[in-house]
């Protein structure tokens, strides 16, 4: 079961792509939602979806515009991509025939 | 700052590193120096992106808290004092030479401090366990010299009849019996007492009764009371034995009670019996001027001390008028029983109070800029937790558990050193002392030790963390070095404060061995060296006459004499320095006087012909005794000390003059010879006056007596031959001491050198203390001033320059410790001045010495960062920051 914030993260990882890390996920977050969460917000929540197996994490090479620190590059697993699509399917079928101001995908 | 402003805070960074759990630190910390440039910058603003960068690690901080390495729950980050507590270990082991160093400091100056005060407390400080103890007084008949002396029996009685202040009164005798019990001998610690002087001090027998009026009669006065500690030790703490007779100096006594357990006799430390008085005014020695006995008086209730002295004094004045050749000098003089029972003691244990509590409060200071250094690295950390929400209350809290695990761990050490020191003290501290028994560990003094230096500690600990917070999260965050200012005074106050104590114990200490080494280095009038002696005493009714008691003393000093390694051996009635006060006045058929009681005292030393050889007392003038003096028919003749011949006959020969001592019925002597003075009170004493007399021309005979042996080699390898051969002429003699004269010399000047022994420790770890205050006040002035010496290298600056630089700070602060602590050894003189000889309480000496010392310690504490500054790379420093 994904909570809403962690489906929000889940799909920031997958829009940002390959070699998705920090400062992009966070990006889409930012422009998609239009919200600004803290950083470590986002980290908390990466951080319990690797947990739940959702995501696989490696460590990227360390680069001087971050100080000489490493990234943590995010991909999401096969279980991950299976339960967002359960998650989006339940949200697709519980607004089917709503008229709240959305057009249908 | 301005080239650093568009660079992520430097701080925030640091906080980040520091705090940020591991898991995330690298990435999080990573991802937001990446985004500051790349995003925040621009849209945000140098300033904005930097209140940004900050707010982002503090959340990351809250969120991803550095975990301990045994884990905590999550989310229990510090919340309760038990966490604090947990913390609080944590930082310690962290810095475990900084636990330990205050630890032992703290634990150093707490236990001594404990130590003595357990000492001084029952001693000195609390009052007698007594009845309304302030009510005792012990009353004295002034002499000629503005001193004090001893009643005799009719004075007491006198005095007691006539005086309406007193409640009631007692006189006090010594008394030294032997108790036979199980065909064991043993002499004891007693007192021969009024039949009223439990009452007066106001204490009770625990089992039995109490001295009855009709025991205190010359007839009847056989009944003794035991203390509990004699009967426990020789009766088995047998309830029967009250009420029945026990052999008491060969005679059946009748015990009336025991005394209770904790019952401590100040007049006779020790004392282990008591028997009743039993005087009246026809007794030969119950006379008016036989001046044996003290008195004590407890006071009416709601009767002043100044009326009661009054009243006696008009008393005095009449028994003076009635008998004007039995007093010296008129009026009384009453002393409170507690301060009389302390007067010797009281010097040094004054001084030793003093010094501990200098002692604890250097130790307190050492922690305290320990706690205040470490306090300073610690801004930071102080700034993140206000920032996090922590308020004042909170770091207070966090400060206090960290002392309260400081004074447990220092608590424990301080425990150990107490009870070490306790027990030295006891073992080392003369058996005359009073209410030695009553010392023990003192958990309110050590308490009050603890709590006074952990409280110090903390609230010195406390003050960057409360400055931290009002300076507010910003400007301590930004550089705590703006702070250098208030940081250098309150060390300098620190250092100087160290250096201040650590003077005025090192003058102390400096005095005090001074004094000591004068006092050895007086001559005594006789040869330490080579001397052995034992002390013996006979009892009971195998000695009934001169004969039996003549012709024991006759094969005791033959049986010395025959000790292997003995030279020669002679007997004698006292020992110098051996602390016996036996004294007579001596008078002059010459020189007659109105008074007889203004004649001057003497130690009488009755002596086997050879003892003057013996000891190596110089003959002046005339001869010594010989074997034909020593005859029971022969002709009195007597040797007098110079200072007793000077004092009666100014400069004339003695030789030949006529003397006798005490009453007027004795004989005369003839003086055949005059011998050296001898110390006889003591070394710091002057040379008393003696009168030597054949033992068989003296008008009684002693039943204890000192053996003297001069032997060829060291004395103490013969005291062990020595003790079997006095015991040779009679096994049930007593030895009541067995020691060589330097043994005998030692114990008279024990107590000056315990206090000197225990002030050398307090001074060394002063010295050492302030030594290492200064060191980490130098140490720390490089460190910070690093930029600065490497700027003046750069510009040219040589080493001597740079080293003049550090010397001058070592300088100002061990100059300004100088000056104060030789202000207050200066004003301080009148503590330490009742325990010093031949030496004033400002001696230039012993400040030149302390000053030369100090000197020292300042210049070897000063090389390590001296030399640190030498190697500041200039370029190093210049390039970094």
């Amino acid at each position: 079961m994904l909570g809403e914030f962690e489906q929000l993260v889940l799909m920031a990882v997958m829009q940002a792509g390959e070699g998705a890390y920090g400062i992009p996920i966070h990006a889409e977050l930012r422009h998609r939602t239009g919200r600004d969460p803290s950083l470590a917000s986002v980290y908390k929540t990466l951080e319990r979806l690797e947990h739940k197996g959702f995501l696989a994490v490696r460590l990227g090479p360390p680069t001087p515009e971050r100080g000489g620190r490493r990234k943590q590059i995010y991909t999401v697993t096969n279980a991950g991509k299976k339960e967002l699509r359960g998650a989006l399917a339940a949200i697709r079928r519980m607004a089917a025939g709503l008229d709240v101001g959305l057009e249908p995908s | 700052m301005s080239s650093s402003a568009s660079a992520p805070p430097r701080w925030a960074i640091a906080v980040g590193e520091a705090l940020i759990d591991r898991r995330v630190r690298e990435p999080v910390l990573g991802d937001l120096i990446e985004a500051f440039h790349a995003e925040r910058l621009p849209g945000l603003g140098a300033s904005g992106a930097r209140r940004w960068f900050w707010l982002q690690v503090l959340i990351a901080v809250v969120r991803f808290p550095v975990r301990p390495s045994f884990s905590l729950p999550e989310g229990a980050f510090m919340t309760g004092f038990l966490d604090d507590l947990t913390g609080a270990m944590r930082t310690m082991r962290r810095a475990p030479t900084f636990t330990l160093l205050c630890a032992v400091t703290l634990g150093l100056g707490i236990g001594a401090a404990t130590a003595i005060f357990s000492v001084a407390d029952p001693v000195i400080i609390r009052p007698l366990p007594y009845e309304s103890p302030d009510r005792v007084y012990v009353v004295w008949q002034n002499d000629p010299d503005a001193g004090r002396d001893n009643l005799g029996f009719l004075t007491f009685a006198d005095l007691t009849a006539g005086s309406t202040s007193f409640q009631s009164t007692a006189a006090v005798g010594t008394w030294g019996p032997v108790l036979t019990r199980d065909g064991r001998a043993e002499q004891l610690n007693g007192l021969r007492v009024s039949w009223t002087y439990f009452r007066t001090l106001g204490v009770r027998p625990a089992l039995g009764g109490d001295f009855a009026h009709d025991d205190d009669a010359p007839s009847r006065n056989s009944v003794v009371i035991l203390s509990h500690a004699l009967w426990r030790s020789r009766f088995g703490g047998d309830s029967a034995v009250v009420g029945g007779f026990t052999t008491i100096n060969g005679v059946q006594m009748r015990v009336a009670g025991v005394m209770p357990a904790d019952y401590d006799d100040v007049l006779a430390p020790g004392a282990q019996i008591w028997r009743v008085l039993g005087y009246d005014g026809t007794l030969p020695y119950a006379c008016r001027d036989c001046q044996h006995l003290r008195m004590i008086a407890r006071l009416k209730a709601g009767v002043a001390e100044s009326s009661a002295l009054q009243e006696a004094n008009g008393i005095s004045a009449r028994l003076v008028h009635d008998y004007p050749k039995s007093y010296p000098a008129a009026g009384f003089q009453m002393v409170g029983l507690q301060d009389e029972a302390t007067r010797t003691v009281r010097p040094a244990l004054g001084v030793l109070l003093a010094g501990v509590a200098l002692l604890l409060l250097i130790a307190t200071v050492n922690v305290s800029s320990l706690q205040f250094a470490r306090a300073l690295q610690r801004d930071e950390e102080f700034a993140v937790r206000a920032a996090l929400g922590a308020g004042g209350g909170r770091l207070v809290r966090l400060l206090l558990a960290e002392g309260l695990v400081l004074a447990l761990a220092a608590g424990v050490v301080a425990l150990g050193i107490a009870q070490l020191g306790l027990d030295v003290l006891i073992s080392r501290l003369p058996s005359s002392i009073p209410r030695l028994a009553a010392v023990h560990l003192d958990p309110r003094a050590f308490g009050l030790a603890a709590l006074v230096t952990i409280v110090a500690g903390t609230a010195v600990g406390l003050t960057p963390a409360w400055h931290a917070r009002r300076r507010g999260l910003a400007f301590s965050l930004r550089g705590s070095r703006r702070v250098t200012g208030a940081r250098h005074r309150v060390r300098g106050v620190l250092v100087v404060s160290e250096v201040a104590v650590a003077v005025v114990l090192l003058a102390g200490a400096g005095l005090l061995a001074r004094s000591f080494l004068t006092l050895l280095a007086v001559n005594p009038g006789f040869e330490v060296a080579r001397v052995a002696t034992a002390q013996v005493q006979v009892s009971g009714p195998r000695y009934p006459d001169s004969t039996s008691v003549f012709a024991w003393q006759d094969r005791l000093l033959a049986a010395a004499e025959g000790v292997p390694g003995a030279q020669s051996a002679a007997l004698v009635s006292q020992l110098p320095l051996g602390g016996n006060m036996d004294g007579y006045g001596v008078q002059a058929l010459d020189k007659p006087l109105d008074n007889p009681e203004l004649a001057p005292s003497a130690d009488r030393y009755t002596v086997s012909t050879g003892f003057l050889k013996t000891m190596g007392v110089p003959l002046l003038e005339g001869r010594d005794f010989e074997a034909a003096d020593n005859a029971v028919a022969a002709a009195p003749v007597a040797i007098v000390s110079q200072a007793l011949a000077r004092r009666i006959w100014g400069g004339e020969s003695p030789i030949g003059k006529r003397v006798h001592a005490g009453e007027t019925t004795r004989p005369w002597y003839t003086v055949v010879g005059m011998a050296g003075d001898v110390h006889h009170r003591g070394l710091d004493n002057a040379e008393t006056m003696q009168l030597y007399a054949p033992t068989r021309r003296w008008f009684f005979q002693d039943q204890q007596v000192d053996v003297v042996v001069r032997t060829a080699g060291d004395p103490a390898r013969i005291l062990p031959a020595l003790r079997r051969a006095v015991l040779e002429p009679d096994p049930q003699a007593v030895v009541t001491r067995l020691a060589t004269m330097a043994d005998v010399r030692a114990q008279s000047t024990a107590q000056r050198s315990l206090v000197l022994t225990l002030f050398a420790v307090f001074a060394t770890v002063a010295l050492l203390l302030a030594a290492a205050g200064l060191f980490g006040a130098l140490a720390g002035v490089v460190v910070e001033r690093r930029r600065e010496i490497g700027l003046r290298s750069a510009l040219g600056a040589t080493p001597r320059d740079i080293v003049e630089m550090v010397a001058r700070q070592g300088l100002v602060l061990t100059g300004g410790g100088v000056v104060m602590g030789l202000i207050t050894t200066l004003a301080g003189a009148g503590i330490i001045r009742a325990m010093l000889f031949g030496v004033g309480p400002r001696d230039f000496m012993t400040i030149v010495g302390v000053a030369f010392v100090i000197g020292f310690a300042a210049v070897a504490a000063s090389v390590v960062p001296a030399w640190r500054a030498l190697r500041v790379d200039p370029i190093a420093t210049l390039r970094a920051d």
